[in-house]
C-alpha cells in the first residue's frame, strides 16, 4: 500500500533537535559552545555524536579525556537504547530542543554499557535483530542469510539516505507464512521511567487461538493494564511510539511490521500524562 | 498453542516452566553442597538463580594462547591449583557475580555475570574476554561479538557480560538426542550450565549430574 510505504520513510526520517552542553565541572581551556545537531529517532547516541566528540574535544584538556557519555536533567542515557525511544521516555512533553548533557569523566559504568568502538554498537543492533528474528521466525530468516547480508543492514542504519539499501534486506524479515496472519511472536518492549524494570518483554502472538487479530490495546492489557483507562476516568497515560500515540485499535501485526525500529522491535514508552 | 513442560522430540529448547523446575532441583542439589546459589524471585512468576565466587585474577591475552585439550577434572584441579598459590591482594582477586536468567525469545536459560576487583572497579570486556579458559576460546576467538559481551540485566537494567543464547539449541542437541535414545533423564540448566560456566570461570561439581530426582525433563 502506498501509505503504508510512507510511514515507512517517516519512521527513519524522524528527527530530534538536540542541543548539546558541556557539563560545567568538566575543566576548559575556555567556554565551551554549545552544539547543535538534529538527531535521527532511529539511531543510537554514540553512532552520531562524532561531532559532537570533536567539538567538545577542542576545549577540554586532553589529559581529562576519558569516554565520551550523555545525561539528561541527572539521568545518565543509556546510549544502547535508540534515541527517539530515549527522547520518548525522558523528555517528551518539554520544549524542543533537547538539552543533553555531555561528560567525558566519572563514567557511570553501573549505569550504561561502554562503547568502546562502532562494532561495539554493530554487535549490539545485530544481536537485536538476531532476537527479534528468534522471535518472529524461530530465527530461520535471519540465519539463512550471508554476512554480506547482515553487514548491508548495518550499513543502512549508519547513513540516513540508505532507506532502499536497509529495506531490500529488512522486507525479508518482515514477512511471514500468510497462513499464519502474522509473526510467531511480536518482538517489542515497553518502557516506563517510574519502574524498577528497565523494561517489559514477554512473548505475545499477533493472533489470538480463535483467529482474531489482537491489537496494540490488546497488548497493553495483559502487559501493561493500567494504561488502559476507564471512559470516565481521565487519562493516566499516554502510550507513545516514535513521538505518536497509536490507536488502541491498531492491530499489533501492523505496528510490528511498520512501526518498528531498525533494530525488529517495537519500542513503546509509556509516561505519564501531562498534569494540564 | 502454548508450550508446556513436555520436550518435543524436534527441539532442544527448554520452556519458562520446566525453567523453574530445572532451577529448583538445582538448588536443592546446591543446598546439599553449600554450593552457594540462591533464587531471586521477580514480579510476574519470573526469577532467576545467582551465584558470587571469589577468583585469582587471570589474565592471558586472546591472541597468545594455543588450545591444548585438558579433560573436566584436571581444570578444576588447575582452577584448585591456582587458588592455593596465589596471594589474595585486593587486585588480585576478582569477585564474580553469575545470574542465570530464563530468556522467552530463545527459549534457553542465559548466564549473565558480573566481574570486579575488591575495591569495587568493574573489569573491563577485553580484561573479561582475557580471562576465559583457554579451551574454552574457540568461538570466542571466531566471533567474539556474539559470544561475550556487556548487556543491560533485564530485569536489575545494571551493565552485565552475558553469554549470547543464540547457539545454546545447537550444542545441547546432542546431548539431548542421545539421552532421549538412552531414555535418560537430565536437568536440562545442569547439563548447559556445565558447558557455558567453566568458560567463565564458573564450576559445575559433577555430583550435579549423578544425582537421581524427579524434577528432570
Amino acid at each position: 500500500m502506498a501509505d503504508d510505504k510512507d510511514v515507512l520513510r517517516d519512521v527513519w526520517f524522524g528527527r530530534i533537535p538536540t542541543c548539546f552542553t558541556l557539563y560545567p565541572d568538566e575543566v576548559t581551556e575556555r567556554e565551551a559552545e554549545p552544539f547543535y545537531l538534529l538527531l535521527p529517532r532511529v539511531s543510537y547516541l554514540t553512532l552520531v555524536t562524532d561531532k559532537v566528540k570533536k567539538h567538545f574535544l577542542k576545549v577540554v584538556k586532553t589529559e581529562d579525556v576519558g569516554e565520551m557519555w550523555f545525561e539528561y536533567e541527572g539521568t545518565p542515557l543509556k546510549w544502547h537504547y535508540p534515541i527517539g525511544v530515549l527522547f520518548d521516555l525522558h523528555a517528551s512533553n518539554t520544549a524542543l530542543p533537547w538539552s543533553v548533557t555531555v561528560h567525558f569523566k566519572a563514567f557511570p559504568e553501573r549505569d550504561i554499557l561502554h562503547c568502546s568502538s562502532s562494532s561495539v554498537i554493530e554487535a549490539h543492533f545485530m544481536s537485536s535483530i538476531k532476537e527479534a528474528d528468534a522471535l518472529k521466525h524461530k530465527g530461520q530468516v535471519i540465519n539463512d542469510m550471508q554476512k554480506k547480508d547482515h553487514k548491508q543492514l548495518w550499513m543502512g542504519l549508519q547513513n540516513a539516505d540508505k532507506f532502499d539499501q536497509f529495506w531490500a534486506m529488512n522486507r525479508k524479515l518482515m514477512e511471514y507464512p500468510t497462513e499464519e496472519g502474522g509473526f510467531r511472536y511480536i518482538p517489542f518492549r515497553i518502557y516506563q521511567t517510574m519502574s524498577d524494570r528497565p523494561f517489559i518483554q514477554k512473548l505475545f502472538r499477533p493472533v489470538s487461538p480463535e483467529g482474531h487479530v489482537l491489537t496494540l490495546g490488546d497488548l497493553l492489557k495483559e502487559m501493561f493494564p493500567a494504561a488502559i483507562c476507564q471512559d470516565d476516568e481521565p487519562k493516566k497515560y499516554q502510550v507513545v511510539i516514535h513521538g505518536i500515540e497509536p490507536l488502541f485499535e491498531t492491530p499489533i501485526q501492523w505496528l510490528s511490521e511498520h512501526l518498528s525500529h531498525p533494530d525488529n522491535f517495537l519500542h513503546i514508552c509509556i509516561i505519564p500524562s501531562p498534569s494540564d | 498453542m502454548s508450550d508446556d513442560g513436555v520436550l518435543d522430540p524436534g527441539h532442544f529448547h527448554l520452556d519458562e516452566k520446566s525453567f523453574r523446575f530445572c532451577c529448583q532441583s538445582f538448588l536443592q542439589h546446591s543446598d546439599l553442597l553449600s554450593d552457594g546459589w540462591s533464587w531471586t524471585e521477580v514480579k510476574g512468576s519470573e526469577g532467576f538463580m545467582k551465584k558470587t565466587v571469589l577468583r585469582p585474577r587471570r589474565n592471558s591475552p586472546l591472541k597468545t594462547e594455543a588450545l591444548d585439550f585438558m579433560t573436566e577434572e584436571e581444570k578444576v584441579e588447575e582452577e584448585e591449583e591456582e587458588d592455593a598459590q596465589v596471594e589474595c591482594e585486593k587486585q588480585d582477586v576478582v569477585v564474580y557475580e553469575y545470574h542465570v536468567l530464563y530468556s522467552s525469545s530463545y527459549q534457553v536459560p542465559v548466564l549473565y555475570f558480573t566481574a570486579s576487583t575488591l575495591d569495587g572497579r568493574l573489569l573491563s570486556l577485553e580484561e573479561v574476554w582475557n580471562s576465559v579458559h583457554p579451551d574454552c576460546r574457540t568461538q570466542l576467538l571466531n566471533e567474539p561479538w556474539n559470544t561475550l559481551t556487556q548487556q543491560e540485566h533485564p530485569v536489575l537494567g545494571q551493565p552485565f557480560f552475558m553469554l549470547h543464547p543464540c547457539r545454546t539449541e545447537e550444542f545441547m542437541q546432542p546431548i539431548l538426542e542421545t539421552a532421549r535414545r538412552e531414555k535418560r533423564r537430565i536437568n536440562y540448566v545442569v547439563t548447559w550450565l556445565s558447558v557455558v560456566g567453566p568458560m567463565v570461570r564458573l564450576v559445575v561439581p559433577v555430583s550435579y549430574c549423578t544425582v537421581p530426582d524427579q524434577n528432570r525433563v
